[in-house]
């Protein structure tokens, strides 16, 4: 039998006391910095390479212009996304995947099969996000916390076509992996 | 400017650990959550969204820290969530977990961490064109709840208590 995370759920943090956390967090970072934002990380982490390879193109580009590149918060904020990652995985006794059991079950373990929709998946949330102006933390968390219209009409929508969008991925199977 | 950078790289060590501490990383939570089994993530997200609504309140009320809220293009805000919601239902992160799911060793989050630089490289060479043509015709402007119900007291309110309802309602759906 593989190794299922659900077998220790009890591991990971109730959602209840971490929200408070989460909502601590959210306020330190509204407190000394400003509204909390991580899609806007990889447009300052591609602004930093392209300076260095190619640095009229940066100047040429409204995107890049708009946001500050590597040397600020906004990287640095994503860079310690990774460390906390980190930090956090190492820390906790739950088997890290690479690829998932749901999608395992449903289509194998090809790791190609699942990097190539992980790398598509990818390719999207951030493609719309930087359409949008921000993500589920940039535009849905920091916006709904500012009572933005903005972010209420993003989450809305983000949560009802990413459940439809699940059940056409996984169909029934995800039933099947009921622990 | 290096103290922003601490500041930064302090709140993403915290944040990153909180959320991969809750499951939000693991893209098997998340798939069971967007499937209506797993309710965990979607209850923390949305009680932490109304504690920060009401917390963000005292904040201004003491007149510390920094807003900015975000123009609402109908079409490019709902276009932009509809592509969003697809490749979150597909790949199981978005952008903020893709990075702590990397830190954590997960390899299918690194091909979603490209896959992302690789869409906003897209985004950032035709921002030019896309802007134009599907954000500013319909753009609305920064509003909010408050402009809508004629106070910000009223607003957090109503975000606190809607969001409850939402939890609460998920706890009754999901898993059943």
């Amino acid at each position: 039998m593989k190794t299922d995370s659900r077998q220790s759920p009890s591991t990971y943090w109730r959602w209840f006391p971490a929200s408070f956390a989460l909502a601590g967090i959210i306020l330190f970072i509204f407190a000394t910095f400003g509204p909390p934002a991580s899609s806007s990380g990889f447009a300052s982490a591609l602004k930093g390479f392209f300076q260095s390879a190619a640095p009229e193109y940066v100047n040429d580009k409204a995107h890049y212009r708009m946001l500050p590149g590597p040397g600020s918060w906004l990287f640095a904020f994503v860079l310690g996304m990774a460390l906390g990652g980190f930090i956090g995985g190492r820390t906790l006794k739950i088997p890290v995947r690479d690829i998932p059991e749901i999608w395992e079950q449903k289509f194998g373990n090809s790791r190609i099969k699942r990097y190539a929709a992980t790398f598509t998946g990818g390719f999207l949330i951030l493609f719309g996000a930087r359409l949008a102006g921000g993500c589920t933390l940039g535009l849905f968390i920091s916006g709904s916390s500012q009572l933005a219209i903005s972010g209420l009409y993003f989450g809305v929508v983000i949560f009802a076509v990413a459940m439809i969008t699940a059940r056409m991925v996984y169909g029934k199977a995800g039933k099947e992996t009921q622990s | 400017m290096i103290a922003k950078i601490w500041l930064g790289l302090f709140s993403g060590i915290a944040f990153g650990f909180v959320i991969q501490r809750v499951g939000a990383t693991n893209a098997n939570v998340m798939a069971r959550a967007h499937l209506m089994i797993d309710s965990d993530i979607p209850k923390f997200m949305l009680t932490a969204v109304a504690l920060s609504a009401i917390g963000l309140f005292g904040l201004q009320a003491a007149d510390v820290g920094r807003t900015l809220i975000l123009p609402t293009s109908i079409v490019a805000t709902g276009l932009a969530a509809v592509i969003f919601g697809i490749g979150w239902g597909l790949a199981g992160y978005c952008p903020g977990t893709a990075w702590a799911a990397v830190g954590e060793g997960r390899m299918d989050a690194i091909f979603a961490l490209l896959g992302g630089l690789a869409g906003t490289a897209v985004f950032a060479q035709f921002h030019e064109q896309l802007v134009p043509l599907l954000y500013d015709p319909t753009n609305v402007g920064q509003i909010s709840l408050a402009d809508w119900l004629g106070g910000k007291a009223v607003a957090v309110a109503v975000i606190a208590i809607g969001f409850g309802l939402c939890v609460w309602g998920i706890g009754k759906i999901w898993e059943n």
